[in-house]
């Protein structure tokens, strides 16, 4: 176990290390920098040479890439050239954002996705299950920034209702933090909870063709003990590893939300990134979006040997 | 439709610069940042939706409108630009011009103080402008200043300019758009143009609170402020907002106190909404097409005639921007009155079909050709006019290709001189020569971004820079602008409308054509 | 499939499955015949009837150059599916011959393509998608390009895992044995077992990257204008949400539909695979 697991966790650094280089030229190798936005119609070309010997933008790309692994390994993601803020600082800041939203619509999805697809797995072939199972479908299908718009839409149109435009920390402010991320929340929510209900639907369904349930009829369990106690425990493991996936598409796939409601979460602050060429910050996020890929799969890999202890070594 | 019009734009402003010295220094001073409200009561908090985000709040090297825009409210130069595009003494209480024109000297306004506390003195004015002008900074706007040889501070309240070459435009160059006055020594730490972000160092009306990326941007009141009783509110939010509709709906559930919309039509959503109003304001901003003369196609005069003459501008507007907006020629419509050449008088203003048809032929293409047109992305204008330009050239033959590349890419090949067939949204320049010069006038003086190389109109621009009176300035610009329009570099195709919509609360606001936030300083909220 | 296992499966589908075939017959028709069916030009542009509501004219309203949404829609659909089905298939063709030989060979190979593939994997789609056409640049080719990349590894997986399970079974061996050369033995052997699997990823795949394409649209960096897709149309029209509303509501609608179509027929084909 121990062996697998620091096995992934070297061939997952060794692929962080590889994309790093891999965002780090194709970055400075595609037209527009930094000098061009600053300058935009005015500045000549001494002004412009000025301010790429600034940024150290006038130096060999590998002396470039060397001097910032270098600073990485040192745990400095440098700063952003437009800010001046520190890269991690402005990484926390965006992620407590896209964490926030991502945790609660995790808890939402789960709470919504797994009753509903135990529910449709024990009733299989019924008409609720029919149903439940066209829900799942529809909400696997509908683009979640659309069903975005059409909430803040109904919210608007309806209750006169829109949510605050500036973000605000739980702590500092819980309700203006519930109004800010309930929308946003909610059409991930329908997405996720669409996936998970499907997922275990399907499991539960396999689960309880299998022999040990016949088994247990035959023995005179009751049907509650066969799907709570049996069945259910059975679908954990993969009800895990769903989760960590689940979790990791959440936070990639707040980056069209974010945007959408004007949240200042991590997607925003990697296309920002971009679209300024703010170099340090799209380096420094995109290697946390990865790390961050690499914990959840290191952690559903733990929680594999905790939940099955025949999987431990 | 209810909007109301208030033009800020002083009717027939032709005030001989003279006459501006001349006139009383108090009365002027009331003036600036436009009219005052007697009835004007202090306190509150403004609420502003944005559609535009600063990249960084450095007013030295952040040539981005949207940093000039908000920035204005912290930092000041030696003049404002008042809403005619005239410049008024606001750090300089006044100045003289020496006869020859080469030597500037501005009497510094006293008991100004920056945000930091210190008194300003022209040493840190001397300090500013050498920055500024020296490229080696890199900043934006050290090309308006190349013309500056030397600056001086004889004593604490006198700067003294010397010109190599006459000037006539310079005391609008000491206005906004770049610098400002700002502590002497301010760059020497290592640090300093990023800490802009988190501390102002300016003298304006504002200083800054806090900035946060993708979010929002605080100003609070500056309680040492030179102008006594201003500003009116005690502080401005400005909230980042990602596109119209989140603007619409924050506006409708009264989220923002004001805000302009990039596409006036976008606020046509509001007309109905009570306790909001709509506010229509001439602009300075100047939506065009560009044809850079080192396109194989473009480089034949012809060809650029026939596409100007293909176009029908006034379509144009009304599918871009529904139509608020102003069809121009040769100056943007803010301008036109005080600098602008009669539409009437300029070549190749209507459409004439039967003639682009026939220089297309003589250029060569009697079938006429494919061409790709530039729109930027983020320029929600672009897309629409690009759609209808492609649809009017098809009738001359000519088959266009749309293609949508990011800010940057497009002001790299605009640096380097390879416009091609783009569209261009020109930032707010408040003086003809601020707006050519450096546009036009053939290189190694001016950039010469499309590649024109135009002898004569070189010679006109080199003119009306060093030319101050306005009679004549005017009559040189104007046969600027025939050249321009016959010879087609450009096709300057409307100005846009600044649409600004304003909850019932927000007073005495006056929508600067610029667009930039000056009207912010004598806004004040009733309760 | 003979003629008479269709009418067996039909019989057996169930009403989610119909309805599924019903639409994937409506978007084959929208796809071949997008003329006929929105006789009105997509691209006409006309500002005096911009912004119109849903009417007889103009069955899905105008947009706001006063162009038929209909027809914009409609058009769109070949586009919007065939940039999707375009970028999986080139990811197919490229993940699964890489996954093919990777598995085959084994060794030195397989570990290569391997660790390019986690290059890959280690961004979660849709961020790998906006810094590829964020990066690149908007377009229809930058955007095929950045799905089939972002796709390429579950391919490469796939028929990686396939071809490694195929290539230990015992007529592989045996045809080795045989002296059959290695290109033979993958191509008549080994591909034919791992196809289906390659083409039931590439079904299940099409949903998930039409979401992207349509979110990429969205977020202003897929085609360029006039050209119609679904998320560009989206796109446009949310600046307009508050008006006229359905500039926005049939591109989602079709997208919607389009997605739980191929969706429910994934499923099928899952069950049927599964199954045999």
């Amino acid at each position: 176990m121990l062996r697998f697991l620091v096995a992934r966790l070297t061939s997952a650094l060794l692929a962080a290390a590889l994309s790093s280089l891999v965002v780090f030229v194709l970055m400075r190798t595609v037209p527009g920098d930094i000098v061009a936005q600053m300058l935009g119609q005015a500045g000549d070309a001494s002004a412009a040479a000025a301010l790429r010997g600034f940024f150290g933008l006038d130096r060999p790309i590998h002396a470039q890439f060397v001097d910032w692994l270098a600073q990485v390994l040192q745990g400095d993601l440098g700063r952003s050239w437009y800010q001046g803020k520190r890269v991690s600082a402005l990484i926390w800041e965006a992620f407590a954002v896209t964490f926030e939203v991502a945790a609660v619509t995790l808890v939402l999805a789960t709470l919504i996705g797994v009753p509903l697809g135990v529910l449709a797995g024990i009733v299989e072939g019924t008409r609720l299950d029919a149903a439940i199972q066209t829900f799942n479908l529809v909400g696997l299908s509908a683009p979640v920034f659309w069903v975005g718009l059409m909430l803040l839409v109904g919210a608007s149109a309806v209750f006169g209702w829109s949510p605050p435009f500036a973000f605000m920390p739980p702590s500092v402010d819980l309700a203006d933090n519930i109004a800010i991320v309930i929308l946003p929340v909610l059409s991930l929510a329908v997405l996720q909870a669409a996936a998970y209900s499907h997922f275990v639907r399907d499991c539960m369904v396999a689960e309880l063709r299998r022999d040990y349930v016949r088994a247990a009829i035959a023995k005179g369990l009751s049907p509650a003990q066969i799907h709570f106690k049996h069945a259910l425990r059975n679908i954990l493991i993969p009800l895990v590893t769903f989760m960590g996936l689940i979790l990791i598409q959440i936070l990639g796939g707040t980056v069209v939300i974010e945007s959408l409601f004007s949240l200042p979460g991590l997607g925003r602050l990697i296309l920002s990134g971009i679209q300024g060429r703010d170099y340090p910050v799209v380096q420094g996020a995109l290697l946390f979006v990865v790390a961050i890929a690499i914990v959840v799969n290191f952690v559903v890999d733990l929680l594999y040997g905790l939940i099955d202890p025949r999987l431990r070594p | 439709m209810t909007h109301m019009f208030r033009g800020w734009v002083a009717r027939g402003a032709g005030i001989a610069l003279a006459a501006l010295l001349a006139s009383g220094a108090a009365a002027q001073d009331a003036m600036i940042y436009g009219k005052s409200d007697p009835a004007a009561k202090s306190g509150g908090r403004l609420t502003v939706g944005s559609l535009t985000e600063p990249p960084a709040l450095d007013p030295y090297h952040q040539a981005a409108d949207a940093r000039i825009r908000v920035t204005v409210l912290a930092y000041q130069g030696l003049f404002f630009e008042d809403a005619s595009g005239q410049a008024v003494p606001l750090l300089a209480e006044s100045y003289t011009m020496s006869a020859d024109g080469l030597s500037y000297t501005f009497k510094l306004r006293r008991g100004v103080k920056f945000h930091t506390g210190q008194t300003m003195t022209s040493a840190d004015v001397k300090y500013s402008y050498d920055y500024l002008r020296d490229s080696k900074n890199g900043s934006p706007g050290a090309g308006d200043l190349s013309t500056v040889d030397s600056i001086e501070a004889p004593d604490d309240s006198t700067v003294v300019f010397k010109l190599s070459r006459r000037n006539g435009l310079l005391p609008i160059t000491l206005t906004h758009r770049y610098g400002g006055v700002i502590p002497k020594d301010y760059f020497a730490t290592p640090d300093a143009r990023t800490k802009l972000n988190e501390v102002s160092v300016g003298t304006g009306p504002f200083k800054l609170k806090q900035f946060r990326q993708n979010s929002v941007l605080v100003f609070e009141k500056f309680k040492d402020y030179w102008q006594a009783g201003l500003p009116h509110v005690d502080e401005v939010t400005f909230a980042f907002m990602p596109n119209s509709a989140a603007m619409v709906v924050a506006a409708q559930n009264r989220r923002i106190d004001l805000g302009i919309f990039t596409r006036p039509q976008d606020a046509e959503q509001l007309t109905r909404v009570p306790g909001v109003r709509l506010v229509r304001t001439p602009s300075m901003n100047q939506r065009s097409i560009d044809l850079g003369s080192e396109h194989p196609l473009l480089k034949d005069a012809r060809v650029r005639q026939a596409i100007a003459l293909g176009i029908d501008k006034d379509a144009v507007m009304k599918a871009s921007i529904a139509g608020y907006g102003q069809v121009i020629g040769t100056m943007v419509a803010g301008m036109q009155e005080r600098w602008g050449l009669p539409i009437a008088e300029a070549p190749n203003q209507k459409v004439d079909l039967d003639r682009a048809r026939r220089l297309l032929a003589e250029a060569g293409h009697p079938n006429g050709f494919e061409i790709e047109l530039t729109t930027i992305i983020g320029y929600d204008w672009m897309d629409a006019a690009a759609v209808t330009i492609a649809d009017q050239l098809q009738r001359i033959g000519i088959k266009v290709n749309i293609r949508k590349i990011e800010l940057g890419v497009w002001v790299r090949n605009f640096q380097n001189r390879q416009m091609g067939f783009t569209f261009n949204d020109w930032p707010s320049s408040p003086d003809p020569s601020l707006l050519y010069y450096r546009h036009f006038r053939a290189q190694p003086l001016g950039a010469d971004f499309r590649n024109w190389n135009n002898t004569k109109a070189s010679e006109l621009l080199d003119r009306g820079r060093e030319e101050s009176d306005y009679g004549v300035r005017r009559g040189i610009y104007n046969e600027f602008q025939k050249i321009l329009a016959d010879d087609v570099p450009t096709i300057m195709m409307f100005s846009a409308d600044l649409l600004t919509v304003e909850r019932d609360r927000v007073r005495n606001h006056q929508q600067h054509p610029t667009g930039w936030y000056f009207s912010l300083i004598k806004t004040w909220l009733a309760d | 499939m003979t003629a008479r296992a269709l009418r067996e499966a039909l019989s057996q589908a169930n009403g989610m499955q119909r309805l599924s075939l019903i639409l994937m017959v409506v978007f084959a028709v929208l796809i071949v015949a997008p003329d006929l069916v929105a006789p009105q030009s997509p691209l006409t542009v006309d500002p005096s009837r911009a912004l119109r509501p849903p009417s007889a004219v103009h069955w899905f309203g105008t947009d706001d150059v006063g162009r038929d949404l209909f027809a914009r829609v409609v058009h769109a659909t070949r586009i919007t599916l065939g940039l999707v089905a375009g970028a999986l298939l080139l990811s197919a063709l490229v993940g699964g011959t890489l996954g093919l030989v990777a598995g085959f060979l084994g060794g030195a190979v397989d570990l290569a393509a391997a660790r390019a593939v986690d290059v890959v994997l280690t961004f979660p789609p849709i961020i790998a998608g906006v810094v590829i056409t964020g990066i690149l640049g908007p377009g229809a080719g930058n955007l095929v390009l950045a799905l089939a990349i972002v796709y390429m590894p579950m391919f490469f997986r796939i028929a990686r895992s396939g071809a490694l399970a195929e290539s230990k079974r015992t007529y592989v061996e045996a045809a080795r044995a045989l002296g059959f050369g290695g290109a033979s033995i993958l191509f008549r052997q080994v591909l034919p077992n791992v196809l289906p699997l390659v083409l039931l990823q590439y079904v299940i795949l099409f949903p998930l990257a039409l979401q992207i394409e349509a979110a990429l649209g969205f977020l202003g960096l897929g085609v360029a204008p006039p050209t119609p897709d679904w998320g560009a149309i989206l796109e446009q029209g949310k600046n307009f949400i508050l008006v006229a509303w359905w500039i926005s509501l049939w591109p989602g609608l079709f997208l919607l539909a389009s997605a739980f179509a191929v969706m429910v027929f994934g499923r099928f084909l899952q069950a049927r695979l599964g199954a045999g």
